[in-house]
């Protein structure tokens, strides 16, 4: 048995991080994403093309044409076109009008499902035509980061793979340790020399098959290092370099809310929900509408609640009543974040609608009333997750691409204009 | 093209519009009401006369699960098999079983139920239990033997008793054969609980049927035929279409006889105005086809001429002589195909070609048959799907030798230059879906995957 035909995922890193402090490597990131990924290298292809062409004519005069019949742009299709004929060149062709050509040669750049198929059709005087192809794997495109806005929403990003991610966390500490959850396991990468360097993946046992929609949340511990909730499990960290994790079946509530605003609900384990049921409660409020997602409002030294409800509306839980805001159009994630802009509070919400793109847009709720505070940042892609982080300071956000199938994690915070 | 290009647009414009729910999470809870055309007499993926009519918009994935499936891309994913590997020579394969997997009876899945459901469905291999894993033995080398496992009959199936039971995300309630099909989402589903809780489907249904199904609020997702997609379309309705992935196409009973037969048969593929029918009388539906796989599919389907040219026609037919013509078969049951085949037989006219329907056919006369023929594509995966399509029409295996890049295309143009088949057209399939139902999802070749779609109104 030689050939394993299915590899396991290898989780791929978006960009590296640059300083020894989470923060500044966070914003080093963002910096960085500036930068376009690299473009596919197209050289193998174009070397590889040209000397099937030249084995087929010979090192002749020949007329060359190229016709893009792909997703490729102009500007990547002249690219291309340039190259080979170089390569052409190189191995002895010459280039001549197709009227004096002793070969004329249509190059078609086209595609398939998950390759490019580059084909060029051969022509001679004296033979039949001739059909010559190679293919290469097509890469992932660009991702295009949005205009500032004046409250600006920033996206961070933390981590890409194939596999669903259900929720990230990174841990200030020296190494500083990102931890990445996904439906099988529980990986934690270190910082080291500006890259996360996979660390250890803990499996995560579970006796029941995992609900459609499986959600999941990471909570930074106070005498451990985390704890991961999943629909009937727990999983506890221990003490320990790299630490160990415990699983259990369990229904303990999930804590839903910060450092500063905690709340604590019951996952519906069969389903992608809170039942409801809250401890301690929202000041009186134990119990709830069904809700997917809440968000902290904290005013003083009260916090209300706002809950983005299975049926569809959002609830305003003050501690005494349970309003339905008419107004807001969200989707059904939202998470609070702690800017110190405004009312240093702000919500963050998913739009609504199950299409290929999303968008996250700022709140600020004043009175029971959200008002947009800036400009939406667009997803390319599902928003799958997203959950406020322990500190409050930011949000994690998952969105699945739908072009190239992978979860994309990252943070999003608010900065107060520019 | 430009204005097939705005309507495709119009389509999908009219899917985002309407596609705007009050909530991005899946709900679950509520029944999804289907209306079909087909009208299978089984539900068994191994039953060989049900295969093409049940397989084609992917409904059996509700019911069965195969070892490995097809993503979207067309690239192999684990499904009950959680890894595979392959002996050098690429004849035995092992694939190890997933664990926690019961039928719907209860039974839990083992690799000893695994092989006795491919035996049956494959009694040329040797498949036996090894441990946890599954042993399949090919009679041959074959190197794409998990993208052939993805296919309706390879569907792991408990038999006995007369009982049929999968281990898909639905268990089967009610089933009256051709009639009406109930399926309610299982609780314990390895794959994860579907949204909606049940599943109704109403079979045997004209595409008028179903499109009254769906606007009296009977129904929630209903089929619509190719050439009336545009319209559909005009009258507001949420249409989803596929890439054209259909394959249309005349099919002579037998080789050709003589070097004058081929000439005759390449004289009548020159002579059919396939833009004329797709634009006409399939109203846009599809793309005028040159070979037996779509482009989106190979890559390469440009490379094969699709326009008519008469001259040329009119020129080999001359060179030939004059020949006894072809009987032309087409379904009685099919208006779209009765049109094409009177349309197809006026052009072979003008060819000086003579195509007769049986009707018209003396009793005493021997004439070679051609049927036209609609057939879904078998599979994402490109070899398997033109081998699928090869063996059901009585053609060669097709060989995959050589440059991995060449193989294909070689293969096909093998196929194509044996003069047994001329393309006509890929159809695009099309989908009305109601209001309320979200989260759909479906590939390229058309197949529904159900199991994500969850409605608006349901409620837990």
């Amino acid at each position: 048995m030689q050939h394993a035909a299915y590899n396991s995922r290898i989780p791929y890193m978006l960009a590296p991080l640059s300083s020894r402090s989470v923060g500044s490597a966070l914003l080093a990131l963002a910096v960085l994403l500036a930068v376009p990924a690299p473009a596919q290298n197209w050289a193998g292809a174009e070397e590889q093309l040209a000397g099937k062409i030249v084995s087929s004519t010979g090192p002749k005069t020949m007329a060359l044409e190229v016709l893009n019949r792909s997703s490729l742009s102009a500007a990547t299709t002249d690219d291309i076109r340039r190259n080979l004929l170089t390569q052409l060149a190189v191995l002895g062709a010459r280039f001549v009008p197709p009227e004096q050509a002793a070969a004329t040669v249509r190059v078609s750049l086209s595609e398939d499902l998950q390759s490019y198929l580059w084909i060029a059709e051969i022509h001679q005087s004296s033979n039949a035509t001739s059909i010559v192809m190679v293919s290469l794997p097509r890469s992932a495109p660009l991702s295009v980061e949005p205009e500032a806005a004046a409250m600006v929403l920033r996206r961070i990003p933390l981590w890409s793979q194939l596999e669903r991610i259900l929720d990230v966390a990174v841990i200030d500490g020296n190494p500083a340790r990102m931890l990445v959850l996904d439906p099988n396991s529980l990986t934690t990468y270190r910082l080291q020399d500006n890259h996360w360097q996979a660390e250890q993946s803990l499996p995560i046992a579970h006796s029941r098959p995992w609900p459609r929609d499986l959600r999941g949340r990471l909570i930074r511990g106070k005498d451990n290092l985390f704890d991961a909730y999943l629909p009937g499990v727990h999983c506890r960290s221990s003490a320990g370099t790299p630490p160990p994790m415990t699983c259990y079946d369990s229904e303990d509530p999930w804590p839903i809310g910060t450092d500063l605003s905690s709340l604590n609900a019951s996952f519906t384990s069969t389903r992608n929900y809170f039942s409801g049921s809250l401890s301690p409660g929202v000041g009186k409020q134990t119990t709830a509408p069904a809700f997917y997602s809440a968000a902290a409002v904290p005013r003083g030294a009260t916090i209300s609640w706002l809950l983005a409800a299975v049926d569809g509306r959002i609830h305003f839980l003050d501690g005494s009543t349970d309003q339905v805001l008419e107004k807001p159009s969200w989707g059904s994630d939202i998470a609070s974040v702690r800017s110190g802009c405004g009312s240093g509070w702000q919500v963050l919400a998913t739009a609504p609608g199950d299409g290929r793109s999303d968008a996250v847009r700022v709140f600020e709720v004043a009175g029971h009333e959200p008002v947009a505070a800036g400009a939406p940042l667009d997803v390319s892609g599902a928003i799958t997750a997203l959950w406020t982080e322990s500190s409050g300071t930011g949000a994690v956000a998952v969105a699945r691409n739908f072009e190239t199938g992978r979860y994309e994690a990252f943070r999003l915070i608010l900065t107060c204009g520019r | 093209m430009k204005l097939f290009g705005l309507f495709l647009l119009a389509v999908v414009s009219q899917a985002l519009v309407v596609a705007a729910p009050a909530s991005t999470r899946p709900h679950y809870g509520g029944t999804l009401r289907i209306s079909i055309r087909e009208a299978p007499a089984s539900l068994d993926p191994a039953d060989s006369d049900q295969v093409g009519m049940f397989a084609s918009p992917g409904l059996w994935r509700l019911i069965f699960d195969t070892l490995v499936t097809l993503d979207a891309r067309g690239q192999a994913q684990p499904a009950l098999a959680t890894s595979w590997q392959a002996d050098p020579g690429n004849q035995r394969w092992q694939f190890m079983v997933r664990h926690g997997v019961a039928f719907q009876d209860g039974t839990a899945l083992s690799s000893d139920s695994v092989a006795a459901s491919l035996r049956a469905a494959n009694p040329k291999w040797k498949v036996f239990a090894a441990g946890d894993a599954v042993v399949i033995e090919c009679d041959a080398a074959t190197s794409n033997l998990p993208a052939i496992l993805t296919l309706p009959r390879y569907s792991i199936a408990k038999r006995g008793g007369g009982k049929l039971a999968g281990s898909g995300p639905f268990a089967i309630n009610r089933w009256d054969p051709g009639k009406k099909l109930v399926l309610t989402a299982r609780e314990d589903y390895w794959g994860g609980r579907a949204f909606v809780d049940s599943i109704e489907i109403e079979m045997g249904r004209s595409f008028r049927e179903q499109v009254i199904a769906l606007d009296l609020g009977k129904a929630d997702i209903v089929e619509v035929a190719p050439e009336q997609m545009r319209h559909a379309v005009s009258e507001g309705r949420r249409v989803q279409s596929s890439a054209p992935a259909e394959w249309m196409a005349l099919v002579f009973s037998r080789d050709s006889q003589s070097a004058e037969e081929g000439k005759l048969r390449q004289a009548l593929a020159l002579s059919i105005d396939r833009t004329a029918i797709n634009d006409v009388l399939l109203q846009g539906g599809g793309e005028p086809a040159g070979t037996i796989l779509p482009n989106w599919l190979t890559g390469y389907a440009f490379l094969f001429p699709t326009t008519v040219d008469l001259e040329h026609a009119r020129q080999i037919r001359s060179e030939a002589g004059g020949g006894p013509g072809w009987t032309l078969v087409s379904d009685p049951a099919d208006p779209l195909a009765r049109v094409i085949a009177a349309r197809i037989a006026l052009n072979a006219r003008d060819a000086g070609l003579v195509l007769l329907e049986p009707s018209t056919l003396p009793t005493s006369s021997k004439v070679a048959n051609v049927g036209l023929v609609r057939m879904p594509l078998p599979s994402l995966d490109a070899r398997v799907a033109l081998s699928e399509l090869a063996a059901s029409l009585g053609l060669p295996t097709p060989k995959f030798e050589g440059d991995p890049a060449y193989t294909l295309y070689a293969a096909e143009s093998a196929l194509l230059q044996s003069q047994r088949v001329i393309p006509l057209v890929h159809l695009r399939t099309a989908t009305a879906l109601s209001v309320n139902v979200m989260g759909w999802q479906e590939d390229p070749d058309g197949s529904w995957r159900l199991p994500n779609v969850w409605l608006e109104m349901g409620k837990p």
